[in-house]
């Protein structure tokens, strides 16, 4: 069993941690930097002692048990230093035999410039050493790359260690000094920017950064990214941050996948009359002008419509799950034209929602290349869409009326009921958060909705079953809606815990069995055989069952069973 | 890139452990003349390397580094050897001091090296100054030490203790024999007067570059007293073998010519020590950073000759990330810190 190693934070794969250590208290990521430290744990994996640390044969086949140890090496890694491909078995390899709450020590292999997307695959640990062999290479390091000395015309840098140096006059063993204090400097200043990024939940979009100018660490990243099911595993519901997505490799980030195929797989099927809308630049879309406007055109035919929003990269988005992440808070960079990559992606999603729902017909009431993708994707599967909008604005007066009539023109056809559009957003979000039919179990026919958007709550008769939540915008059930989804769903979202009483948090080691389908930051179900209570998971489902350290669930209601 | 251009290159499948020089190749045999170190005079010598069988023990096990079995004939018989032979002495004549005939195997295991053919073959080179043979220590038998004793007396018998470590002679060199049986046959040489010359191997696999060092310096030590003549083998990366398959996985660098240096450096006042550095310079031979290789492989082999540490001038901006791994090559956990 682990004893001195935490995980404190994470953000998906890359997590923040205290190790324990002669006394002191390391933070992680960090760099080992002196010759002591180094030696300090190669002993412990020889002798076994205060840390458990076990050497892990970076091999291709790593499939035997779980390794229990507070620190584990990933020996050898070094060779992987041109080979992306070769990395990222291993990498992975070596993070799923480790315990969750292992820390894992990739020796002689980080640079500030890889550094940050080793990280990003769960590393913990690492060492300075490389930022020295290279500094006797003759490089200058910081984490856009390297210079060769020769190449170094200006002061390179203004840390310390450079301070006040003239590098090209000095003589190459001079220089190798410097910039071996140097490049161990940059090290440590990345390994602080990244717990920073990973405190703000922004990883993905420094490590996107970092790999721009790099071809191996581009490929890693794309490899890595092939590796959907251990990002996913890992990667939170929800973010604070804004997602940026500004390259091709951002079209492929876990939850932007994940919020795909909850889309087709977990909300109830629809069917009437699909209103097809752009994107907008603000989030929610519907506090844009665009989409304020539209909307006050249509304002009372909305409770007939289906509304959904086309975007890259995510796809479609009902209107419902506007204000979940990631659809609530991403920016792109707008240029008006989309590249193949983004059309296809959102063709195919666009083509999966259309046939997954059984809409009598589907309006359209988008300009530009957005037009040609709703007709892509419609077509193959014979639906024909109505635009409203030919080469004018989407907001001219000509295309709104279009609009209209053609809305009510759709509504007197197939006369389809009136919905409380508030449900639409609390429904789809029981859906999308605890499963299909979840909004079933959950909510009666027609739940007594009152609150101002987003934060709407959800009562039957007086008792209260849900709400969604001002900071991440989940829907949070109280216990009572608790109840009624464990009656329909024994299991699902559900955390096992010892026989005790919960308090504010519950600590993985208190967690009997969880359900893996648990992403940090879900709301969950809590039970034991006395009482039942809700609140928001910290780490993952099957972490929660592996791990012995660090809080599992943060309550916000207990209740005696 | 010319660094690239020679990675792709590889050594040529038979190499000298010698001495390399002018080279005359037929279909089947090598041989070269060069020169060496008789009772410190350089002479001139010619180096043979006759197909046989190959090695006995690269037949049923091997050496983790030993690639030479692949130019083995398993149908070579003693008639073809001794024409082997005949072709290299018609071409090259006999003006030389000392004889080198190099088996890739055991020149003394009559398996190998059917009598008939070992007989007339040391007959043939009798009034040489200095006939050298290469055998594993299990054939240099009191026995057949007298036995050879009768066709020629001037015999060298080399033999490939590799480390006086025999821990890592059998795990990591997979030698199959110890140190005990390299002093046995050494006493049965001598004991024939004949002289022994020892090979060591600097860097086996699974060292880091200081253990190989300190290996080395601990062998030159261990072994001195036995034999008359070290040389210090630098590892290479050969074909088919166990060395290569970790070197194609980023898991095994052979020697910094440096370390090779050192070794012969610290060791000059304690016994005859001296080097060829194979395929020095490449990626698959001992090498350096890439600029300073030539200089020092030609130091190196200047010194064997020599035995003067003077012979050791130059100097490289790359020694101080030699000095660097061999100080902190163990944390990388079994890969080289540098290609």
């Amino acid at each position: 069993m682990t004893r001195l190693f935490e995980v404190t934070q994470r953000d998906g794969a890359a997590r923040l941690g205290k190790l324990s250590w002669r006394d002191e208290e390391l933070t992680t990521p960090r760099s080992l930097e002196s010759k002591e430290e180094l030696h300090f744990l190669k002993e412990l994996t020889i002798h076994k002692a205060e840390i458990d640390a076990t050497v892990v044969a970076a091999q291709e086949k790593t499939s035997v048990e779980q390794i229990d140890a507070d620190v584990v090496i990933l020996a050898g890694a070094t060779r992987f230093r041109d080979d992306p491909r070769g990395l990222t078995k291993a990498l992975l390899g070596a993070r799923k035999l480790a315990n969750p709450d292992s820390a894992l020590y990739v020796p002689a292999l980080a640079t500030p410039k890889n550094v940050s997307l080793l990280v990003y695959a769960g590393v913990d640990l690492v060492d300075s050493i490389m930022a020295e062999v290279k500094a006797r290479e003759g490089y200058f390091f910081d984490a856009d790359g390297e210079r060769r000395f020769e190449e170094v015309s200006r002061r390179p840098c203004f840390c310390d260690a450079c301070n006040g140096a003239n590098v090209t006059e000095l003589s190459f063993e001079h220089r190798v000094t410097l910039a071996s204090d140097h490049n161990k400097k940059a090290l440590k200043a990345e390994l602080n920017k990244i717990a920073e990024n990973i405190e703000r939940g922004t990883l993905r979009e420094l490590v996107e950064g970092r790999c721009r100018a790099a071809p191996t660490l581009t490929a890693l990243l794309r490899l890595l990214d092939d590796e959907y099911n251990y990002f996913e595993q890992r990667s939170p519901i929800v973010r604070t941050a804004t997602l940026l997505a500004c390259s091709q490799e951002s079209l492929n980030r876990p939850e932007i996948r994940r919020f795909g195929e909850r889309v087709i797989n977990r909300l109830q099927r629809r069917d009437g009359a699909l209103l097809l809308l752009p994107c907008s630049a603000r989030k929610p879309y519907s506090h844009s002008r665009s989409h304020r406007i539209i909307l006050a055109h249509l304002d009372k035919l909305r409770q007939y419509l289906n509304e959904a929003i086309i975007t890259s990269p995510i796809g479609v988005v009902p209107r419902s799950l506007e204000i979940t992440y990631p659809a609530s808070n991403y920016d792109i960079p707008v240029t008006g034209k989309w590249t193949c990559d983004e059309r296809e992606r959102v063709i195919g999603r666009l083509s999966q929602y259309l046939s997954t729902n059984a809409f009598e017909s589907v309006v359209a009431h988008v300009s530009g290349p957005c037009r040609q993708i709703c007709d892509a994707a419609a077509e193959p599967l014979g639906i024909n869409v109505v635009h409203t909008v030919n080469d004018e604005n989407i907001l001219s007066s000509a295309s709104l009326q279009r609009l209209h009539a053609v809305a009510q023109e759709l509504i007197d056809a197939c006369s389809p009921a009136w919905r409380d559009l508030r449900f639409d957003y609390m429904r789809d979000l029981a859906d999308f958060q605890f499963g299909p039919h979840a909004s079933e179990a959950i909510f009666p026919e027609n739940p007594k909705i009152r609150g101002f958007f987003p934060t709407y709550y959800a009562s039957d008769r007086g008792l209260r079953l849900a709400t969604i939540t001002g900071k991440y915008q989940t829907l949070a059930l109280t216990i009572e809606g608790a109840r009624r989804y464990l009656r329909a769903c024994e299991g699902r979202y559900c955390v096992q815990i010892d026989d005790f009483e919960p308090k504010g948090t519950v600590f993985a080691i208190g967690v009997l069995n969880a359900d893996p389908d648990i992403r940090p930051f879900d709301e969950v179900i809590v039970v034991n055989d006395r009482v039942i209570a809700v609140g928001r998971a910290l780490m993952s489902g099957w972490e929660m069952q592996a791990s012995k350290r660090g809080g599992a669930v943060a309550l916000r209601h207990v209740e005696a069973r | 890139m010319k660094k690239q251009y020679e990675a792709r290159r590889h050594l040529p499948r038979k190499s000298a452990r010698d001495t390399s020089g002018r080279r005359a190749q037929s279909s089947e045999r090598f041989a070269w003349a060069g020169w060496d170190l008789l009772n410190s005079n350089v002479v001139p010598s010619l180096t043979v390397i006759l197909t046989t069988k190959g090695c006995s023990w690269a037949r049923r096990d091997g050496c983790t580094m030993c690639g030479y079995t692949i130019d083995s004939n398993p149908d070579a018989r003693g008639s073809d050897i001794q024409k082997q032979f005949h072709e290299v002495l018609a071409h090259y004549g006999k003006e030389f001091k000392i004889i080198k005939i190099f088996t890739s195997g055991s020149f003394l295991d009559q398996d190998e090296m059917p009598i008939d053919a070992r007989d007339a073959i040391l007959s043939e080179l009798k009034g040489m100054p200095k006939v050298i043979v290469e055998s594993r220590p299990e054939f240099v038998t009191p026995e057949i030490c007298a036995d050879i004793t009768r066709t020629n007396e001037h015999i060298e018998v080399a033999i490939g203790l590799e480390t006086s470590n025999d821990y890592i002679r059998n795990n990591y060199v997979n030698k199959g024999f110890s140190f005990r049986d390299f002093v046995s046959a050494s006493e049965a040489a001598h004991a024939n007067s004949f002289t022994v010359k020892a090979y060591l191997l600097l860097k086996p696999p699974f060292l880091t570059e200081r253990e190989a060092l300190e290996d080395a310096l601990q062998s030159v030590r261990d072994a001195a007293p036995h034999a008359d003549t070290l040389s210090l083998n630098l590892c290479n990366v050969q074909k088919g073998t166990l060395v290569e398959t970790l070197w194609k996985k980023g898991l095994y660098r052979p020697p910094w010519l440096w370390s090779a240096v050192e070794v012969l450096r610290r060791t000059q006042e304690t016994a005859t020590v001296i080097c060829d550095p194979i395929g020095g310079g490449r990626r698959r031979g001992p090498h350096n950073c890439g600029k300073c290789d030539r200089e020092v492989v030609a130091e190196i082999k200047d010194f064997s000759l020599s035995q003067n540490s003077a012979s050791f001038t130059a100097s490289c901006t790359d020694q101080m990330l030699w000095e660097f791994v061999l100080e902190f090559e163990e944390f990388s956990y079994g890969a080289p810190l540098v290609p």
